[in-house]
């Protein structure tokens, strides 16, 4: 009877559809998660959480927020519904970013020894390690989850690998220190940044080869998150040093509009509609909200010191 | 490009290191050596690094040779060894860039790129005192310099120099080119080297030969332990970014 009453409980706080969305920012030098009230634009919550928090990502249903705490070489898992740290796990050295799989499996990159290891963050155990290049960086599952592409910065490598096999199905060359990538709605295709080359390369993910490639004009730019808008038509690249957010036509890969942000621009989420884009602006300790359709920012959100990751748990 | 599992055999890239096994440059060699190879493994290329003490009057066997010699041995290097990159990992003298050799890269910067560095900091540092110029540091952490000297730190139990460096970048750029352009060809290599290098030496920027064969670089301001600054500073020779840094110009 008790377990009855309180899987209700459950249900009724976590399945409240009508509960803004919340943003989850780590701050890396804050050592901290900051959430963010979607409806207010306001922080409601900061949650200490070690030392140099960096990635950040929702578990599929939304009850838990992993955050790789890389000074602390473990993964944080907060509740969503409490917003403290009930556990932590041990994530290998230096966890840097991860990208969480649909099946709730985590697929960290560990910066320091050239692997990508999969955990099961309910139990934290090690599932599977993955050879990878050196200095593994970004991390993205395709969204059937067969797929999962993890760049290597040191390597200059987008390495392709197959779900559940982990077996690096292709191997491919891109610009210098590629960061970040992630995969079209229907999986088909993938997008990556290179920091130090300052660009952005398109990928037919069946055939390994790179089909476009767009160079942001800004030799500061530095781009980290890529990600691309609902309906598929424009990428939104966080221009980092550029201090803007470009947005690429999907097709061609054409930059429509720059849009000026806070400093060191490295972090991207998208609102679940489309319709709002945040961005964490590293060297203003601040949050960025950009109304989509009109390309503009319509809010500030000032945070902790140096956001880095961002989710939205909705 | 894509490599399976039924890729070709694997391409034989075979790399001379000419000078003394106990020096840093040595270690920065097979540092770099071992990332090399592993960027190989997913590429279908590998890698060997064989030693020779000193120069010789003998033509080498190599798709490209790192040298840290003295300057004698440097210039017999580049004579008997046409076609394939001589990159020194050792010597700083002006002197030598200006002599533009076909076949000479230096990936240690000049002495005077140093100085000119030295000149920006100082003038935009009036009261600074005790600041040095420094292809490389220990202590420099950006651009995944962290990551760097750690890697070296833990294989060799010592920091990483600035010979260390320009060894360890000397193998990494020729792999970096290796894998791009899928040819091991010793002077397809140096032709490409010159022309289309956009090297990652963890400084921040793609780096890239001068038409004198020094590599364009930041180059790091270091006082006490500490890196304090880069060159080119923001401001300063901002319309030559890297070239600000030094001469560029040969003589016959």
């Amino acid at each position: 009877m008790k377990k009855i009453a309180f899987s209700l409980l459950l249900l009724a706080s976590y399945g409240s559809a009508t509960a803004a969305p919340r943003i989850f920012v780590t701050n890396e030098l804050g050592n901290t998660v900051s959430v963010i009230d979607s409806a207010t634009n306001t922080v409601s919550a900061t949650i200490p959480v070690g030392k140099r928090p960096r990635g950040i990502g929702v578990a599929p249903d939304g009850r838990e927020i992993y955050v790789a705490i890389s000074g602390d070489s473990v993964i944080a898992v907060i509740d969503a519904h409490s917003l403290k740290v009930v556990r932590t796990f041990s994530s290998g050295e230096d966890p840097e970013t991860f990208a969480v799989h649909p099946n709730g499996n985590l697929y960290i990159s560990n910066e320091e020894n050239a692997k990508a290891s999969v955990y099961d963050p309910k139990t934290g155990k090690l599932l599977a390690e993955i050879k990878v290049g050196i200095e593994p960086e970004g991390v993205a599952i395709s969204p059937d989850g067969s797929r999962v592409i993890v760049t290597s910065e040191s390597t200059n490598m987008l390495h392709v690998i197959a779900i559940p096999e982990h077996k690096i199905v292709a191997n491919i060359l891109v610009g210098a220190r590629p960061r970040s990538a992630s995969f079209s709605a229907d999986g088909k295709t993938a997008y990556a940044t290179s920091e130090i080359s300052g660009e952005v390369k398109k990928i037919n993910v069946a055939s390994g080869k790179i089909i476009g490639h767009m160079p942001l004009a800004d030799d500061k730019a530095k781009p980290k998150d890529i990600i691309p808008s609902r309906d598929g038509q424009r990428l939104f690249v966080a221009g980092g040093r550029a201090n803007r957010v470009f947005v690429l036509d999907e097709k061609t890969l054409d930059i429509i509009h720059q849009i000026p942000v806070g400093k060191r621009v490295w972090g991207l989420a998208l609102s679940r509609d489309g319709k709002q884009l945040y961005t964490t602006d590293g060297a203003s300790d601040q949050v960025s909200v950009i109304d989509v359709s009109a390309s503009k920012v319509t809010a500030v959100i000032p945070v902790g010191k140096s956001p880095w990751g961002i989710a939205i748990c909705d | 490009m894509v490599v399976g599992c039924t890729a070709a055999p694997a391409a034989e890239i075979v790399l001379v290191f000419v000078g003394p096994t106990d020096s840093s440059a040595y270690k920065g060699a097979r540092q770099g050596l071992e990332e090399a190879q592993a960027q190989g493994e997913f590429l279908g290329q590998h890698y060997t690094l064989t030693v020779q003490a000193t120069s010789s009057p003998h033509p080498l066997q190599a798709t490209a040779i790192i040298a840290a010699t003295n300057e004698a041995g440097l210039y017999q290097l580049v004579t008997v060894n046409p076609g394939i990159a001589i990159l020194n990992a050792e010597l700083k003298d002006n002197k030598l860039r200006r002599t533009c050799r076909a076949n000479l890269l230096h990936v240690l910067p000049s002495a005077e790129m140093e100085a000119s560095a030295l000149a920006q900091w100082r003038a935009a540092n009036p009261q600074a005192k005790d600041v040095v110029a420094r292809a490389w540091h220990p202590a420099f952490e950006k651009y995944a310099g962290i990551e760097l000297n750690k890697r070296y730190q833990q294989a060799f139990n010592q920091p990483m120099d600035d010979t260390a460096w320009a060894a360890w970048a000397a193998v990494k750029l020729v792999s970096d080119m290796v894998a791009r352009e899928q040819n091991a060809d010793g002077t397809a290599l140096l032709t490409a080297l010159r022309d289309r290098l956009a090297f990652d030496g963890q400084k921040g920027v793609d780096l890239s030969f001068r038409r004198d064969g020094q590599l364009r670089q930041p180059i790091l301001l270091v006082s006490g332990n500490k890196v304090v600054g880069e060159a080119p500073l923001h401001g300063a020779g901002e319309s030559a970014g890297l070239d600000s840094l030094g001469r560029v110009g040969c003589e016959k």
